[in-house]
């Protein structure tokens, strides 16, 4: 990699179901706020990259309305309409292009208050075909794909209850996430209705409001804007075919590829023992393994055990989400920019009661597509290396 | 930082009005093949893929998931990119970012609209949408009958504003837009893939009906069908694959503010003013040491959704002094054969697939470099440099990329 | 050649339905001004910084980015800075009547508003012209109190 590029900066707003505010003052608010609390000021950003989606924000062209608040006027700005892991991937690039020093990467979404996240996706699906049969939609894909790793690798809906009843437990200890429940059991999640069997309501990502943004820089400018700038060390992205029929959903194909990629680029070959923390974007409770084992932090099929000897909980092996992950919060084009925020928090020691000890190196994770047909990994350090 | 240049084009066979025999993905994917087929390369010569449109055109939310295997992305790295009119060009930028950052070494672009699978109304109006309900609610006639009223411009939006402010700041007359209009359609009529390809004399353009005085209905775009797809690689994999190589050797971009046809924000800027063009440009022909533009650049391909833009970009890219771009017309600067070739494709103004348009300035600035274009609308000049330019967003969007003969030196 | 394009394929209808959305719209700048012309008065939001004036105003100044609220009242008259004259429908089809609207500049803001121009001969239009509102008998409060704009 010719120039090394690191997260000098971030903030987001508090998770929630309702943020209050229209976008611009909420998007306003957030930069602002970050910039002030970095002692910089528009004029130190060289270029923008937005992450939102015309579907989600309602509005054709939905950076028209989002220049401004985040402070692009008359500036160098693009937008990317993909989960945020795969806008800071692009704003990484665009400075190893050598064009830029520094970035402001922004998410943002509003499917708590102003679209209805399940309708948006629907608007992913074939419009000739799936469209017009009404057969999907996302809970009906993800509950296909959930039946298609518990079958074949003998897990029960204890195991999901057990993993959502972690994420929101830990949820519950961060103050930025929307939904937790301090003493949230396997039992707790079992009294919520099933959406489709074998998924319950509490195994699925609540509807959120959120932002996130984060401020990049090559290492020439690094570190004169922090002394805890946190390399981004390596990345991938993949995708899969769209038909879910031609695909073996008891797995991720494209995890795995992306994952490969990116710690390739990382130059890490056991994932298992070099990372010390992960922050993956699932959307279900079901997802967890199935990204987990894709992305090496667990052996293959193994969903059942991690969850019975809580692995993953922040005190585990392999600490995963703590944040509460896509249970706490699920802010769509915000989600993957949280998770590199939360993954450099976690490295800078900034984590407050969802700090994982002695954390060097953390993944990150975002998805698109119905049973995460797309996937992009973020490998994050402390060590410039 | 490393040198990156365009490899090859491929598009759909026709940009028409309608596509009725291909599906979304078919359609995209005929010019992923054609690209594959000019330059003789395969799937697995490609390391990544940038990809874009304007979704809410057709109606599908995230379409690359849809036509994944069609485009031939199955297990490679995929990004979309969008940011309206300008959407292809930022794709194309996308794409040069991703080789220049050392990551990858071959990518493949690609953008396209099949504006007939939805209403380009619906989305157009889109863009403003919440905050003209707002208006609405505060007493404010959209249609400009009586009142504050109005989105600005009436039937053509802002751009009859503009229209008309760059004709009284820069001297021009109506007349020069008819001539301009009846140029570019004639440069179409050379193109075999123009949508609108009808040799057209300036009485034909005059026949059309004023939709907003000074732009008639002869001065407005088509809306098209069309897709296109366009390789770009590192300087040493350019010295494998590839006979011919358009180097990318500037890339500029800039927005300003929503304002020129919102109102509730308090529009700040002339729609003629375009300092966003300039800034933009400023940071291109810095990037690739041009001076004096106006003696450097050999050809533009300018984003013209409406006949007068392409006079008045010219003025904003610094290819004339502003007040001077109707003179040049007038001389013949402008032609096919003249010294300043502009839209020799016929623009935007002739084709539009909207998410393709602004990548097809590009690619055809590329292939007038290498003089591959098909069709009799090759300009005689040798064309060392070129200018390509995409304009989006609501009015404050601009993207520039200067392309050569020969690569940077860095 | 040419190309031949093939037998056409089934069409299926579906729709994107805006109205499945709750917009959340700062309406604030645009309230402050349909509220003060009520007592025909034109308000908008000045910039304690750069002294920017705009109507109707925004919540933070675009080139200072800083939150902005200070009210500054304009004049109902200005200079027309670019206009144009409505012949046709979207669709194309002749208005009976062509009308003017004009892009405004109030004296004392520094961005424009759209307004319609009445004029005998719209030939008499022209950038730089000076106009002033003409109000409704009885405002009410909404952006339709300035009934249009004419010639000074
Ligand atoms: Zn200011």
């Amino acid at each position: 990699m010719e120039r090394k590029v690191a997260v000098v900066g971030y903030a987001m707003t508090r998770q929630a179901s309702d943020i209050g505010v229209p976008r611009p003052i909420m998007l306003f608010e957030l930069v602002k706020g970050l910039f002030d609390q970095m002692g910089i000021t528009r004029d130190d950003i060289d270029t923008f990259v937005l992450c939102s989606n015309d579907f989600q924000c309602g509005r054709t062209i939905s950076n028209v309305f989002e220049d401004t608040p985040v402070g692009a006027y008359m500036k160098d700005e693009t937008k990317v309409e993909a989960d945020g892991v795969m806008a800071v991937m692009y704003g990484a690039i665009r400075i190893m292009s050598g064009l830029y020093d520094t970035a402001l990467v922004v998410g943002n979404s509003l499917g708590g208050s102003e679209f209805r996240p399940y309708l948006i996706m629907d608007y992913q699906l074939h419009p000739a075909y799936d469209r017009q049969l009404g057969i999907l939609n996302e809970p009906v894909t993800a509950a296909l794909q959930a039946k298609a790793y518990m079958e074949k690798y003998k897990i029960t809906e204890d195991h999901l209850n057990k993993i959502a009843a972690r994420l929101l437990r830990n949820a519950a200890k961060n103050p930025f996430a929307l939904r937790g429940k301090e003493d949230a059991t396997p039992e707790y999640i079992a009294s919520s209705e099933y959406l489709y069997e074998p998924l319950r309501e509490l195994h699925c990502y609540p509807f959120t409001d959120g932002a996130c943004a984060v401020v990049l820089a090559s290492d020439k400018r690094a570190k004169a804007l922090t002394d805890k700038p946190v390399w981004i060390k390596g990345f991938g992205d993949s995708i899969e075919g769209y038909f879910l029929g031609d695909r073996d959903l008891s797995w991720s194909r494209s995890a795995k590829v992306a994952a490969d990629r990116a710690y390739r680029m990382a130059g890490i070959s056991n994932p298992a023992k070099e990372i010390d923390v992960a922050e993956i974007s699932i959307k279900f409770a079901s997802q967890e393994p199935i990204i987990c084992e894709a992305l090496g932090l667990f052996p293959e099929g193994s969903g059942a055990e991690v969850a019975d000897r809580g692995l993953a909980e922040i005190g585990g092996e392999m600490p995963v989400c703590p944040s509460g992950g896509g249970l706490g919060a699920y802010p769509f084009s915000a989600m993957g920019l949280i998770r590199v925020a939360e993954c450099a928090k976690q490295i800078n020691g900034e984590a407050g009661d969802i700090q994982v000890k002695d954390v060097k190196t953390a993944v990150a994770h975002g998805q698109d597509g119905f049973c995460a047909q797309h996937n992009a990994v973020m490998v994050l350090s402390s060590e410039e290396g | 930082m490393r040198n990156v240049g365009i490899i090859g084009v491929g598009y759909t066979p026709v940009f028409v009005s309608k596509r009725k025999d291909v599906n979304l993905a078919e359609m995209v994917s005929e010019s992923v093949e054609a690209v594959f087929r000019n330059t003789g390369l395969s799937p697995d010569d490609i390391d990544a893929i940038t990809f874009g449109n304007m979704q809410t055109f057709e109606g599908v939310n995230l379409p690359h998931l849809l036509m994944s295997e069609h485009i031939r992305a199955v297990d490679k790295p995929i990004i979309r990119i969008a940011t309206g009119g300008t959407t292809g060009m930022s794709t194309l930028q996308a794409a040069y970012y991703y080789v220049a950052s050392g990551i990858y070494d071959v990518v493949l672009a690609v953008s396209w609209e099949k504006q007939s699978e939805g209403d380009s109304q619906v989305g157009l109006a889109g863009i403003v949408m919440p905050e003209a309900m707002v208006m609405v609610q505060h007493g404010m006639d959209l249609l400009g009958g009586r009142g504050m009223g109005g989105m600005g411009g009436g039937s053509t939006g802002a751009a009859a504003y503009q229209a008309m402010s760059y004709l009284h700041h820069s001297g021009a007359d109506p007349e020069h837009i008819d001539k301009m209009a009846a140029l570019e359609r004639s440069n179409a009529a050379l193109n075999p893939y123009a949508h609108l390809r009808k040799k057209t004399t300036v009485e034909d353009v005059q026949a059309t009906p004023f939709i907003s005085w000074p732009l008639r209905y002869g001065h407005t775009c088509p809306t098209s069908d069309g897709a296109t797809a366009c390789i770009v690689a590192s300087e040493e994999k350019a010295a494998k694959l590839a006979d011919k190589v358009a180097w990318i050797i500037g890339v500029g971009c800039c927005t300003s503010d929503p304002s020129t046809a919102n109102f509730i924000e308090g529009q700040m800027t002339d729609p003629a003013d375009q300092t966003v063009c300039k800034i933009a440009a400023k940071k291109a022909y810095e990037m690739a040491g041009i001076e004096d533009p106006a003696k450097e650049i050999d050809l533009a391909e300018l984003y013209d959704g409406f006949a007068h833009q392409s006079l008045m970009w010219l003025e904003k890219l610094g290819l004339c002094k502003e007040g001077e771009a109707h003179k040049l017309l007038d001389r013949g600067v402008l032609n096919i054969d003249g010294d300043l070739p502009t839209n020799p494709s016929g623009g935007v103004f002739s084709t539009n697939a909207i998410g393709s348009s602004a990548m097809n300035r590009a690619t055809e600035c590329a292939l007038q470099i290498m003089r591959k274009i098909e069709g009799e609308h090759q300009v005689p000049k040798t064309v060392k440099k070129a200018l390509a330019h995409g304009w989006g967003g609501l009015f404050q969007y601009v993207t520039v990329m200067i392309l050569s003969d020969t690569p940077r030196k860095i | 050649m040419a190309f031949q394009m093939g037998e056409e394929t089934r069409q299926v209808q579906a729709t994107w339905d805006v109205t499945t959305y709750n917009y959340k719209v700062d309406g604030r700048g645009i309230k402050l001004l349909a509220d003060g012309m009520k007592d025909k008065k034109i308000l908008g939001i000045r910039c304690h910084n750069c002294g920017t004036v705009y109507v109707p105003g925004p919540p933070f100044c675009r080139k200072c980015y800083i939150p902005i609220d200070e009210i500054a009242e304009v004049k109902d008259s200005g200079e027309v800075v670019s206009f144009a004259v409505e012949m046709a429908d979207v669709r194309g089809n002749p208005l009976d009547e062509v009308r003017v609207s004009g892009m405004i500049k109030l004296d004392g803001s520094d961005t424009f508003i759209n307004g319609r121009i009445q004029v005998d001969d719209w030939h008499d239009v022209h950038i730089g012209m000076r106009v002033k509102a003409v109000w409704v008998p009885e405002p009410q409060g909404n952006l339709s109190d300035i009934d249009h704009f004419e010639p000074i």
